[in-house]
């Protein structure tokens, strides 16, 4: 026994051991909260001081509006009149150039190209082209920052939602929130820095997986933490039955004391990660029920969001306790909105699915810019990968279905230091390839950092003896699209 | 005259005489160990400098004193070393020259000028003796020496710190800015030069030409140093530059010099493959190809070239970092905008922890804050006072707080606030003027006040520079569906006698109407919902919201149940499918309703065999009806029962038929849902109850999978 315990302590990892050594001095120096790795210079895990923008940053939080399951650009905002004209003919070979297929078209014989039943028009200064299902967000087509241009490497949905979330297909990696959670700290203590919100809507679906907002090697504090869509987001966040809020506080002060001694036997930093954890849970049954209180809510609040906000759970109340929990200090906050996947019956799911996301996704906009927040908040909006510009399947009269397609999709953000209303990237006639700038996951990663003021290139973490970056050993800022 | 006098007086004629002939001889033919006794130069150089101010007090200082005698002497002594350490340090200045690397113009003018303060020191010494009463020559011979020495320091110090060191200007430090490259940018001009002139010109400029290299421009450089040209255009292999960059770090040659900025990898890869491509000065950018190694080398420095740019610099200094980790705590985070910025962000959470006082204690970093965020704070017009003492405050967000505006006036002395947000406070069009007359305000939001469009259309004429935000307001003519009615507990369907049923609390004007007879409601006729209501044996309860200015909501549509009596046991005859087991034969009246949308939990399913079940009441209670609930799901192949058989009598070996139905059958693909039975029985007593029913053995002709064998699905059976 003794021997293991032995064994234990010297597998303890230098970080481990620079932890504990910080926790002793931490408090005493210059504040654990704000310069704490920078005590440990160049040995610490990241050459960057963390807990801080590495330089002024334009986006200070920001809200993910992820559409999973991978929304058609040809029917959202790439305007494509040429598959309209050509619609039921074969995509031709000098195209598609061979790119690969997915199983579920790959042995199809004939690849009809297919426009988009619905119409499009031109929205704002900027005369964006925004397809009919999204008036709302074409009544923000002045804020808004449309990359056409957005391609991916991955062409089935998990591997290219963990690449688009963690920087790599295989998994395993810390996801982007965890990163900016690492690299910039908690804004407010009080609330995870990094928090998920779950919907679905009505069109064909496809599975979100916790290791979608995992902090792959990064200390656990950095993990996503999902806000439960029913009326109570954070479960077992009220005090027991008969537990008052001072026997809560006494119970914990004595929990940390036995933790304080397991850590100070053991070494895990997952123990002081863990007594960090219990402190903020009692300090969010505070800050929880100022954010999901609904009642004080104005009509109009209601009507810019749409009613269903009231109902949780739905695309609506997540946007709007987004924008509360940004509004907050939560530094990263990733909804995940599924039902995109329309291999067949697009026209109707289409429909559907715009419904749910269009108001309330502009709504948020709305909100955030008449607070004066928008500045601040980078809010971005988009799914996996694209759709293809071929049926998949045959045309059945109205009705028809797009695959995988990762060469060229569409997403916006807006606020946060992007250029409001413009339209980046040019995609070819056939809404197939990228003609002009071309955005990869990893340059988008790049810009994201770029915007909360962080160079890519220096937030690193040392795991199986090599450094690792969100961006991998690629990314280039997009300069195009910075304010 | 003193031994020791005597001794150094004769020193200083040899050194001087030294000093005559260095004049005039070319010293870099001497050997370098002589030559590197120039280096002392630097070292001695500032005590004739000390020494020669010194003397203007000391000479004062004797003039007033009537009894010098003992002090003179002493006086002599100093002028003496003076003179010495004068022409040691010229001596020395000399060598220092003679190794090369400094630019001429300045270096003559230091050069003679040094000299001269030798030579003048010296004469100092003799002019002392010569006129020791007459005070006008000795001063003016002084002052004089003085002066010299300080032009020649002047041009000292341009030789060493470079000239306009004394000029007063900020941004010493040279970085690195490239800029936007247009259609005409060099690939020289837009990124060679930028590197050179952050890294390499310090040392090889007009000033100063070390090993006789100046970066100035492509016509200097092209010059080449004293070691020969710089490059050899398209190898870069046998460029001196690149050599000399890829050198070890300890290596005397290794450029730039150790201790100073040192090129990135990206940057003498830069100069290699611009080197490689013939180091064409009118090369553009654009016309590289996109692969071309040296674009992507370019788009990569470019790219981290917005990192300089990004940092707005402040000229107040950083608060103390014992000062800013005093007032943190998780209820006030102050946090510096960026990790080297001196600009502090203060943000406020959770209402119940706030008072005012928070707020106070941070004036002593006050000059550091440019943000506060009090936002959903319960802070009042006292806060605008504590506001109005931070004099480098830019953004104020005041949104949802209890501030009345009256007092804004008195944020005018923040000279530099940008932006107030005021959404969702009592501030009104009256208070407004104050704002207007603010300094450089920039943004002023406004969402959710009393102000009214008129109002807002008012004041932006009025103060046309700043932006005035009211945010969104409703499309009048747009109206939009309300929710459906939600009932406050979703899950449960099946209720005791006397548990009521009730519904979310809606948004305020917004009503509830609802049927409890499964017909369609009206917004007008219907029962309006004021308060829970019970069930009545089996209710079909459909509700909408309905409100003035809204769409009326989809129908909420649920059935519910009134729990019956519970039979002492219940007993499966017929096993149920592997696949849908359910709990056994408890699932039937474990008061759980299933759903259609999901069949694997709380139901019961049925093909090969018929469903059938015997339920024993001990005491034989007065039943009069029996609730069959079952489900239809077309594409599940599950379809209401063929038929379902009632019997009873007071054991399971003497039954009597009480009942047989033939249940209606679809005739077309319609919605799954629940199809409950209602099976009412005879006034009779019996403790016995079997219920048995039949799925569907051939699916019909319309159905996908025609001709095969239909299922038949229960959940719960209740006794009334």
């Amino acid at each position: 026994m003794e021997n293991q315990e032995k064994q234990f302590r010297l597998n303890v990892t230098r970080r481990h051991f620079l932890t504990k050594a910080g926790l002793g001095f931490g408090s005493a120096a210059l504040g654990s909260m704000l310069f704490k790795d920078q005590l440990f210079g160049a040995d610490t895990q990241s050459s960057l001081p963390l807990g801080l923008a590495q330089y002024a940053p334009k986006a200070k939080r920001i809200i993910y509006l992820f559409q999973n399951g991978a929304p058609s650009q040809l029917e959202t905002f790439d305007y494509k009149p040429l598959l309209n004209k050509m619609h039921g003919e074969e995509l031709p070979a000098s195209i598609r150039m061979g790119q690969r297929l997915t199983g579920m078209t790959a042995n199809q014989e004939k690849f009809p190209l297919v426009g988009s039943s619905f119409g499009f028009s031109q929205h704002g200064q900027s005369g964006a082209w925004i397809s009919e299902l999204f008036p709302n967000i074409a009544s923000i087509a002045d804020d808004i920052c449309i990359v056409k241009t957005m391609n991916t490497e991955a062409i089935n949905h998990d591997p290219a939602l963990t690449f688009f979330q963690t920087g790599a297909q295989q998994g395993n990696r810390p996801s982007m929130g965890a990163w900016m959670s690492y690299g910039l700290g908690s804004e407010n203590s009080n609330l995870p820095s990094y928090t998920v919100l779950l919907s679905r809507g009505r069109g064909n679906g496809q599975g979100v997986y916790s290791k979608l907002w995992t902090n792959g090697f990064l200390d656990s504090v950095h993990q996503g933490v999902v806000f439960s869509s029913g009326d109570d987001p954070v479960l077992y966040l009220n005090n027991p039955e008969g537990h008052d809020k001072q026997s809560r506080r006494d119970m914990l002060d004595q929990l940390a004391k036995f933790n304080a001694e397991a850590f100070d036997n053991f070494g895990d930093p997952e123990i002081n990660t863990r007594i960090k954890q219990y402190e903020m849970s009692y300090r969010m049954q505070s800050a929880v029920p100022e954010l999901t209180d609904l009642s004080k809510e104005s009509d109009n609040t209601i009507k810019m969001y749409g009613p269903d906000c009231l109902v949780p759970g739905t695309y609506a109340a997540n946007c709007l306790l987004a924008r509360k929990l940004s509004e907050s200090g939560v530094r990263f906050v990733q909804l995940y909105h599924q039902g995109w996947d329309t291999h067949g019956n697009l026209v109707n799911d289409m429909r559907m699915q715009a419904e749910d996301v269009d108001r309330a996704s502009a709504g948020l906009i709305k909100d955030l810019k008449q607070r004066g927040l928008l500045d601040e908040t980078l809010v971005i909006w988009g799914g996996e990968f694209g759709r293809t510009n071929y049926c998949q399947g045959k045309i059945d009269g109205a009705n028809y279905g797009r695959d995988h397609h990762p060469k060229c999709f569409s997403i916006w953000m807006a606020g946060g230091g992007v250029k409001p209303g413009m339209v980046y990237g040019e995609t070819d006639e056939f809404g197939y390839n990228t003609i002009k700038d071309p955005v990869s996951v990893h340059d988008f990663h790049a810009t994201v950092l770029h915007l909360m003021g962080i160079n890519h290139e220096q937030l690193t973490y040392r795991h199986l003896g090599r450094r690792y970056r969100l961006t991998d050993v690629a990314g280039q800022v997009v300069n195009g699209i910075i304010a | 005259m003193s031994r020791h006098l005597f001794v150094l007086s004769n020193l200083l004629i040899v050194l001087q005489v030294f000093l005559l002939l260095f004049c005039f001889l070319d010293l870099s033919v001497l050997p370098q160990l002589v030559l590197f006794a120039g280096r002392f130069h630097p070292v001695v150089l500032h005590l004739p400098i000390t020494l020669i101010i010194l003397l203007v007090p000391f000479s004062i200082y004797l003039q007033r004193r009537t009894d010098t005698d003992d002090l003179s002497g002493i006086f002599d002594l100093v002028l003496h070393y003076i003179a010495l350490i004068s022409t040691l340090t010229a001596l020395a200045g000399f060598l220092l020259a003679a190794e090369g690397g400094y630019n001429q113009d300045s270096l003559v003018f230091h050069k003679w000028l040094g000299v001269a303060v030798a030579f003048s020191t010296h004469a100092l010494v003799y002019i002392k003796k010569a006129f020791v009463k007459n005070t006008i020559v000795w001063n003016s011979a002084m002052l004089t020496t003085l002066i010299v020495m300080v032009a020649g320091s002047h041009y000292g110090g341009n030789l060493t710190h470079g000239e306009g060191f004394f000029a007063f200007k900020q941004d010493v430090k040279p970085t690195i800015t490239i800029a936007e490259f247009t259609a005409k940018t060099t690939v020289y001009d837009g990124a060679v030069q930028p590197i050179l002139a952050a890294k390499c010109m310090e040392c090889h400029n007009d000033q100063k030409t070390k090993g006789g290299l100046n970066m100035k421009n492509l016509a200097s450089m092209l010059k080449g140093g004293k070691s020969g040209s710089m490059w050899v255009s398209g190898d870069p292999d046998k460029s001196l530059m690149i050599e000399r960059m890829l050198l070890g770090m300890d290596d005397q040659k290794h450029m730039p010099p150790k201790g100073k900025a040192q090129l990135s990898a990206a940057e003498i890869l830069l100069f290699k493959e611009w080197i490689r491509a013939g180091a064409n000065p009118t090369k553009t950018y654009h016309s590289l190809a996109v692969t071309d190694t040296l674009k992507t080398i370019i788009t990569s420095i470019i790219n981290t070239a917005p990192v300089e740019k990004a940092t707005k610099t402040y000229s107040f200094s950083a608060a103390s970092a014992s000062a800013i980790e005093q007032l943190n705590s998780p209820f006030r985070r102050i946090l510096p905008l960026a990790s080297n910025s001196p600009a502090l962000s203060v943000k406020f959470y959770l209402k119940e922890k706030y008072d005012l006082n928070m707020l106070t204690e941070c004036k002593s970093i006050s000059e550091q804050v440019v943000e506060v965020n009090l936002s959903n704070m319960p802070a009042d017009d006292k806060a605008i006072e504590v506001l109005s003492s931070f004099e480098n405050i830019e953004r104020i967000n005041l949104n949802g707080t209890a501030i009345s505006g009256k007092n804004l006036g008195l944020l005018k002395s923040n000279k530099h606030l940008e932006q107030v947000s005021l959404a969702s406070t009592a501030v009104g069009y009256p208070m407004l003027d104050a704002l207007g007359a603010f300094p450089s305000l920039k943004k002023v939001f406004l969402w959710n006040t009393s102000l009214t469009e008129p109002e807002m259309a008012a004041i932006r004429k009025k103060f046309p520079k700043i932006h005035w935000d009211l945010g969104y307001i409703p499309d009048k003519n747009e109206l939009l569906k309300l929710t459906k009615p939600r009932l406050l507990d979703e899950e449960k369907r099946i209720y005791s006698p006397g548990e009521l049923i009730a519904f979310k609390p809606q948004m305020s004007g917004v009503q509830i109407r609802y049927t409890i007879d499964g017909s369609k409601p009206d917004s007008l006729a219907s029962i309006l919902y004021t308060k829970p209501f019970p069930v009545i044996g089996m209710m079909k309860l459909r509700a909408i919201s309905v409100s003035p200015g809204w769409k009326t909501s989809d129908t909420t549509d649920n059935t519910f149940f009134l729990k019956g009596f519970k039979p002492d046991s219940i007993r499966m005859i017929n096993e149920a499918d592997k696949q849908y087991k359910g709990q056994g034969a408890i699932t039937l009246t474990d008061l759980v309703k299933g759903t259609p949308g999901n069949l694997n939990v709380n139901w019961l399913g049925y093909r090969d065999n018929s469903f059938k079940i015997g339920a024993y009441f001990s005491k034989g209670e007065d039943i009069q009806q029996i609730l069959l609930s079952t489900v239809e799901s077309i594409d599940g192949y599950v379809m209401p029962a063929k038929k379902i058989i009632i019997k009873g009598g007071d054991s399971p070996k003497s039954l009597k038929l009480l009942k047989t139905i033939v249940p209606e059958q679809p005739k077309e693909k319609r919605r799954r849902q629940l199809i409950p039975f209602v099976i009412p029985l005879d006034k009779k007593q019996y403790r016995y109850f079997e219920i048995e029913a039949y799925p569907v053995n051939v699916l019909p002709k319309w159905h996908p999978g025609k001709g095969d064998k239909g299922w038949v699905f229960v959940d719960e059976v209740f006794f009334y």
